[in-house]
């Protein structure tokens, strides 16, 4: 028993020792030639090569240079981003979603860059190049984007008689209800859409003209209560109605609409591209893509155009090389690489015309004020969306008090 | 009926209501276990697969061979291990002064270690981050370890305090006036009595800091540093597909430390939680 | 190990002043003793979250937002913070909402675990060891493991718990949508922490159970007393420090949690209408990055629980201090 104890204590002790003996190691090894990259996990499972790429690439231009990237999630980077602005101790570069630079930029929480350093800054898409600047400077570089496309079961859509792809939302609304002639099943969706999708459901009211809020001179309105701005909520009701059978009450990625399709029960699907590679082995021979149609002939359907920055925070102690690093990680190789894996590439001249691409030529973004990360995180929207289809409250209604409330978030000194 | 065969009766209702809480209990773990061994297929399919009969180990083979699994799995080792062994020896001095000595600031000292329990975790995350970065021990383990240190010791020092309480005095006081050093003393019959509640308050240690995921995850940014709830939150961090088999496969590794842990104290538990917390 | 101190003798002058004070010496160093023993406790504890805590007091009285984050300096505003807080209508609804939650969620905890422990005593070894191994296996289950399979299991598109709960004809649960509404969202959580709360509570309670004196039992039921009886006057005198203690450290940390609600109702569900208290502060502090008002919060919960608590805390400083 007392030698047992011994012996424990003793390897305590040796353990306690190695591992202040290798955090001490660590601590000096991010000495002055390391940089310290924030990518979120997508990078490490879809395109880790093209980041290895980019390390070996900016390791040659900066000789004794080392790279060390951390993987972090969505959930919870900012938390952790707030955590080491508070402390030190952060990355030297870090990737952040488009909707949310806003606020950290207008906090100072980034340094200012020089857009001519990057390639095919001219040319950058629009839409996330203006997530990236603030008051006239340049603060993220863009990284790449996504766009929301309808993935489809073509034999379904044989079956039901379908011979040209929907040109019209009213066709589409066509198209589902002989789906669903078709295919009795319960549960069974024609278009899986989940209820709280507020990326596909702010697509309509774009379509019909509205938009979420204004801003004229410092004072933020809500629109979302404007005439076209209900057509397009009311329109949306009316198609999620006809054509999903998903759960109103729930956001796109509970389930998952891809594990929804690969139980087969769903004919088709709206949400990212890269869907495409998840509907299961059995129906990937018979799955396309289309762009999503908008209520007038020959317009698409407006879509979210997602994507990311990267970003250097003020509180590295490697802005010049940190800059390099992202120089590397966007040039026009990088980008080429990402946009093989399915992303869209960060400039309008490196545009093919896959179809992701193509919903992303008419794209809708979110108000670029300080406070819309709160928006989001506050659920006004999907709270908003779940109001209208379960009946709570009319979309007139709903429309009204998710507007003010936008209005009061976005007000917000 | 006879009066034996009633009692026979009884006893089997009694068992089969076990079996049925049992069941229920269980079956979350169970659910767990089976959709690990499931094929992707079956794992979505709308009528539930219970037993999957072809079972895959194939979930298993990609859950250890994502990055940092065995790595994730040591640090965790490390940060438990040390935890434990040191809360267990600090908290044991301090629980032989509240139960054998009697000192003017014992009473200040019981309610702060009940007063620490009821500080709001989620609120003190930055403010640990600063200090921590402070002494260099952010992204270390050892920094880790101090802060899982102080939330655990509050409860070992009060179990602890409980399962000496149990231990009558004389004991000791003859072994004093057998001339007994109080060294010795410790050694030859405190310790040895103390088996029991040692174990069971390193039980409740060890399943705290092997399940905690909310500083770990702050202030661990390296994958090569961080430990293993943090590597299983991995699965679902991305934007992109869950891996349902995998995250469960990973799910079941990750608690069998634990149930190991379990089987090799389970003997002594069944003593040990009771001592403790029934003298008050 | 104290107080065999022996009267002071009487004569010898000589000796007298310098005994005197080798015994002061004698005795201070024995009444040292304690406090060298519960030093590396207070060192650790007051080492790591003695700063924090003063932070945590001092920001609650500043404005301090990512802005001042960044520049590692906020404002003092007073009160401010607090007066915003308890003027703030979410937080007041927040607090009875909390409040009901872990008033069920303690209760739910400590009957069934109970129950369990009770079941434990009755049942045949194998039946015992069975049950026991299972609840161990419960225990041994990561918090974010826990919610990843509740809700898996409780999924619109084909969750398990939906298809059993049809095919038992408990009701049409085909495409039951379980998060639909606050109070549904708010029953899933409380299943899931009573459900991890259980192991400990029950194996805690069974080994307590233990203790109970066979012969008291017997002697009791030749006497002709009722099994309830031999549990109110018996069983529960015996259970009731224990009962104390399981029933203060419930309160503490059902009123105080954070990662099943959070994760199992999810980030996407969360808005004023099902906040729990941690979820407010997490809301409030972080995502709106209003760190004092975030600060105010805590301090303000750490108030509340402790006087929700109170009853059960002042018993275990009295259990605690007296021997």
């Amino acid at each position: 028993m007392k030698r047992r104890v011994i012996v424990a204590l003793g390897l305590v002790v040796v353990l306690a020792v190695a591992s202040t003996a290798a955090t001490s190691a660590a601590t000096k090894r991010t000495a002055a030639n390391s940089i310290t990259v924030w990518l979120q996990t997508d990078a490490q499972s879809g395109w880790a090569d093209v980041v290895a790429a980019a390390n070996q690439q900016f390791q040659a231009a900066n000789p004794g240079t080392s790279v060390n990237v951390q993987y972090q999630s969505w959930g919870d980077h900012l938390q952790k981003f707030d955590a080491t602005l508070a402390g030190g101790g952060g990355p030297d570069v870090i990737e952040m979603g488009n909707t949310e630079m806003t606020k950290y930029m207008a906090a100072g929480a980034f340094a200012p860059l020089d857009k001519t350093q990057f390639d095919n800054s001219s040319n950058w898409l629009p839409g996330l190049a203006a997530s990236g600047k603030y008051g006239g400077k340049t603060y993220g570089v863009p990284y790449y984007a996504g766009s929301r496309v309808v993935t489809y079961r073509k034999d379904l859509f044989k079956q039901a008689g379908i011979t040209k792809l929907p040109a019209t939302t009213a066709q589409y609304v066509a198209d589902a209800k002989k789906l669903l002639a078709k295919n009795k099943q319960k549960g069974f969706s024609p278009v899986y859409l989940a209820g709280t999708d507020w990326y596909v459901a702010m697509g309509f009211v774009f379509d019909y003209g509205g938009s979420i809020a204004t801003q004229v001179s410092h004072k933020w309105t809500g629109m979302l209560d404007s005439p076209k701005s209900i057509a397009g909520l009311t329109a949306w009701k009316n198609f999620f109605l006809a054509a999903s059978r998903a759960s109103k009450t729930t956001d796109e990625t509970h389930p998952n609409p891809y594990d929804v399709y690969a139980q087969g029960q769903a004919a088709s699907m709206v949400g990212p591209s890269w869907f495409i590679g998840s509907v299961g082995k059995k129906y990937t021979a018979s799955t396309g893509q289309f762009v999503m149609p908008g209520h007038v002939k020959g317009q698409t359907m407006p879509g979210f155009l997602g994507g990311s920055d990267l970003a250097v925070p003020v509180t590295s102690s490697n802005k010049a090389l940190a800059a390099d690093w992202i120089k590397d990680f966007t040039d026009t190789q990088s980008e080429k690489a990402l946009q093989a894996k399915g992303n869209i590439p960060n400039a309008t001249s490196l545009l093919s015309n896959s179809v992701n691409e193509r919903a992303a030529a008419r794209s809708w973004f979110v108000p670029t004020a300080k406070h819309w990360v709160d928006v989001e995180n506050g659920n006004i929207l999907r709270n908003m969306l779940a109001q209208i289809l379960t009946g709570k409250l009319s979309v007139k209604q709903a429309a009204q008090s998710a507007s003010d409330n936008i209005a009061s978030v976005l007000n917000q000194p | 009926m006879s009066r034996r065969s009633r009692r026979r009766l009884r006893q089997a209702g009694w068992n089969a209501v076990g079996l049925a809480v049992f069941v229920v209990m269980v079956f979350p773990v169970f659910w767990m276990i089976s959709t690990a061994f499931k094929s992707n297929d079956q794992i979505v399919a709308l009528k539930p697969v219970w037993f999957p009969l072809h079972p895959t180990l194939q979930h298993f083979t990609d859950a250890i061979h994502r990055p940092y699994f065995w790595r994730d799995v040591l640090n965790s080792m490390i940060v438990v291990g040390i935890t434990v062994a040191i809360s267990i020896v600090v908290a044991f001095l301090a629980a032989i002064a509240l139960a054998r000595y009697r000192f003017t600031l014992r009473e200040v000292f019981v309610v702060l270690i009940i007063g620490i329990q009821m500080l709001p975790q989620a609120g003190l995350i930055i403010p640990l981050y600063v200090v921590l970065a402070r002494y260099h021990q952010v992204n270390a383990l050892s920094g880790l370890i101090v802060t899982y240190m102080t939330f655990v010791l509050p409860f070992c020092v009060w179990t602890l305090r409980g399962f000496l309480i149990g231990i009558p005095k004389d004991l000791e006081e003859a072994a004093m006036v057998d001339g007994s050093t109080r060294l010795g003393v410790f050694m030859k019959i405190l310790l040895p009595l103390m088996g029991p509640g040692l174990v069971a308050t390193s039980v409740f240690a060890f399943i705290t800091t092997w399940n905690e995921y909310i500083f770990a995850r702050v202030l661990l940014n390296d994958q090569s540093k961080q430990t293993i709830t943090v590597w299983l939150s991995y699965f679902l961090g991305t934007s992109r597909n869950t891996d349902w088999g995998a995250l469960m496969a990973a799910s079941t590794l990750t608690a069998i430390p634990v149930v190991l842990f379990f089987i090799a104290v389970q003997r002594r538990i069944q003593f040990g939680l009771t001592a403790g917390a029934v003298r008050g | 190990m104290h107080g065999t101190s022996t009267p002071a003798p009487a004569a010898e002058t000589t000796f007298h002043r310098s005994r005197r004070r080798r015994r002061f010496w004698a005795r201070s160093a024995r009444s040292a003793v304690p406090y060298g023993l519960i030093v590396p406790v207070v060192v650790v504890i007051a080492l790591i979250l003695g700063y924090p805590l003063y932070w945590l007091a001092k920001l609650s009285t500043q404005r301090y937002g990512l802005f001042e984050l960044i520049q590692h300096h906020g404002s003092s505003v007073g009160f401010a913070n607090y007066r915003s807080i308890l003027h703030d209508s979410v937080f007041w609804h927040t607090l009875l909402r909390t409040v009901v939650f872990t008033a069920v969620n303690v209760t739910a905890t400590m009957v069934l675990g109970l129950l369990i422990a009770l079941l434990l005593v009755r049942v045949s070894t194998p039946v015992r060891l069975v049950l026991s191994s299972g609840l161990v296996l419960v225990w041994s289950m990561p918090v974010v493991v826990a919610v990843q399979v509740f809700y898996w299991m409780t999924n619109f598109q084909n969750g398990v718990v939906n298809y059993l709960l049809t095919q038992l004809h408990v009701g049409n649960f085909e495409q039951h949508d379980w998060y639909a509404s606050t109070f549904s969202q708010l029953s899933l959580v409380t299943v899931l922490i009573v459900w991890g709360a259980l192991p400990f509570v029950a194996i805690t309670l069974f080994a307590g159970l233990a203790q109970v004196p066979r012969d008291l039992v017997e002697a009791a039921e030749v006497d002709g007393a009722r099994p309830w009886g031999v549990f109110r006057d018996i069983t529960v005198p015996i259970l009731r420090p224990i009962l104390l203690i399981l029933t203060s450290l419930s309160i503490i940390w059902d009123f105080g949690v954070f990662t099943q609600p959070y994760l199992l109702i999810g980030q996407s569900k969360i808005h004023t209408g099902n906040y729990l208290m941690s979820v407010y502060l997490f809301e409030e502090g972080y995502f709106k990055a209003d760190f004092g008002r975030g600060a105010a919060i805590s301090i303000l919960m750490l108030l509340i629980v402790a006087a929700l608590s109170v009853v059960y805390v002042r018993r275990m400083v009295r259990i605690g201090v007296a021997q």
